[in-house]
């Protein structure tokens, strides 16, 4: 409970300075004021559409992302010839602040859907890659001489040993992603949309509704607090033996 | 030595890394179903023989060796991604019998769920054990595999490989820095010294051994041979 305590503060913090009238109340409304704006947007249905498209594209992008980072990172850590193909163009691609690509991605792609799973995919794709990319290159040499003696088959090697033994790496990559995707969506939305969150909080900021601004702002860290939970607790489930050493 | 009954020899072997000089020239053979033990100081080449051996290092010479090869290694080699039962049948293409053997051999049937990080050391040696074994290799190569284990796990393991190794009828190459698990176990001991084989000492212990043999005057007197002849200059 004392995790509430900070929180509870905070909102009456807001409450109290938004009230008082040393702010402008139409620009920084107080919390009551968002709350009640959470709950007509919740019953008018809206929220759950601007959160549906949010969330699924956000999704659709992780996988994306990480299916192609996970199978170029697994390459470029284990293969001397794609890390000298692949390795350089990505460090390069890689330092780039990944919202800096959206222009570009407009201009060649417009604003469709097309062009925001490829930006989500895109900044989604380097810690993912580079985390594997890491977790394959470091597999202890033990592990690798005894797939050897067990078995000649290159594909349970890869799928068996090779991909599990750098699992740790891949599931700490994306979790960056899942944050990464988080401030893609919304930026790729305030760049042009018809829905999803950050399409919410443009339109808000246009016709000066900060109480659905905020409102907006908040769910999308909750979400974003949310999805990592779960991508926590989910790969906790799945892979147990992460981050156990033996007794 | 009857050359139908050599599993393993090796002649001439050299293994450098760069311009450092491992082994020179080593020569040794080994039986069908022996049960040999290689000891020697910290960083004599012990491991760097045995991974010569497996194929996992480049040499010069010659090394005659079966085409399936087992290895155990002191550490980390049961994939801790696999429950125990996996970790058996990796060897394996869908042999469940082989798996339940095993599984029955280590006493870990009621941990077949189970992954590497919920058992004990012991337990995990006897997993990579089982692992080795169900792949069905003609020569098992075991690198100080109890080298991390207590003293009373490390006894326990010694006298249940024994028993796994009469059973099975295998032939072991077993790497130990421990003289005392060198005497016990094996029927020859090989010393590495100078980067060389410098001696080797037949052990004549009946079989099968219990640990008393452990107390006698003759095992004594064998392991001050032995240790006599790694510190002589």
């Amino acid at each position: 409970m004392y995790c509430l305590l900070p929180l509870l503060v905070f909102i009456l913090v807001w409450q109290a300075v938004s009230e008082s009238g040393v702010v402008n109340r139409t620009l920084f409304p107080p919390a009551s004021e968002v709350f009640l704006a959470i709950v007509e947007l919740i019953k008018s249905g809206e929220l759950l559409v601007h959160v549906k498209s949010s969330i699924w594209r956000v999704i659709l992008g992780l996988t994306l992302g990480s299916l192609a980072g996970t199978t170029f990172g697994l390459l470029t850590g284990r293969i001397k010839f794609f890390e000298e193909s692949f390795s350089p163009i990505f460090q390069v691609f890689r330092s780039f602040p990944p919202v800096a690509v959206i222009p570009l991605v407009i201009v060649w792609l417009g604003i469709g859907e097309i062009a925001k799973l490829f930006s989500i995919s895109f900044a989604v794709f380097f810690p993912v890659w580079v985390n594997t990319h890491i977790g394959a290159s470091q597999i202890p040499v033990h592990f690798l001489q005894a797939a050897r003696t067990l078995t000649n088959s290159v594909l349970k090697k890869w799928l068996k040993v090779i991909l599990p033994a750098s699992m740790p790496f891949i599931v700490a990559g994306m979790r960056n992603g899942v944050a990464v995707a988080f401030i893609m969506v919304f930026v790729s939305e305030l760049a042009g949309s018809s829905n999803g969150l950050g399409y919410l909080m443009s339109v808000s900021q246009l016709t000066y509704r900060m109480d659905n601004l905020i409102a907006g702002l908040l769910v999308l860290g909750l979400l974003g607090a949310l999805t990592d939970y779960c991508f926590v607790k989910f790969t906790r489930r799945l892979f147990p033996w992460i981050g156990k050493t033996q007794s | 030595m009857d050359r139908k009954n050599t599993v393993l020899s090796g002649s001439g072997l050299t293994v450098s890394y760069g311009s450092n000089v491992v082994l020179e020239g080593i020569g040794f053979s080994v039986k069908e179903g022996e049960f040999v033990a290689v000891v020697g100081e910290s960083g004599c080449g012990k491991t760097t023989l045995l991974n010569a051996i497996a194929g996992f290092v480049s040499f010069s010479g010659v090394v005659d060796k079966p085409k399936k090869i087992g290895v155990v290694f002191q550490n980390y080699a049961v994939f801790p991604w696999l429950t125990v039962e996996e970790n058996i049948a990796f060897g394996l293409e869908g042999d469940d019998a082989a798996v339940e053997h095993y599984l029955a051999m280590i006493g870990l049937d009621d941990k077949r769920e189970g992954y590497p990080f919920e058992l004990s050391g012991g337990q995990v040696q006897r997993v990579a054990l089982a692992r080795t074994l169900a792949a069905s290799p003609e020569l098992i190569l075991m690198d100080e595999p109890y080298g991390a284990l207590d003293v009373y796990t490390r006894d326990r393991m010694q006298r249940w490989l024994l028993d796994v190794w009469r059973k099975e009828k295998k032939t072991i190459v077993f790497v130990t820095h421990s003289i005392d698990e060198a005497v016990f176990l094996a029927d020859r001991v090989l010393m590495l010294k100078n980067k060389r084989i410098a001696g080797e000492f037949p052990v004549k212990f009946r079989r099968p051994r219990s640990k008393e043999i452990k107390y006698s005057k003759r095992f004594a007197e064998l392991k001050k041979t032995i240790m006599k002849a790694i510190n002589e200059d």
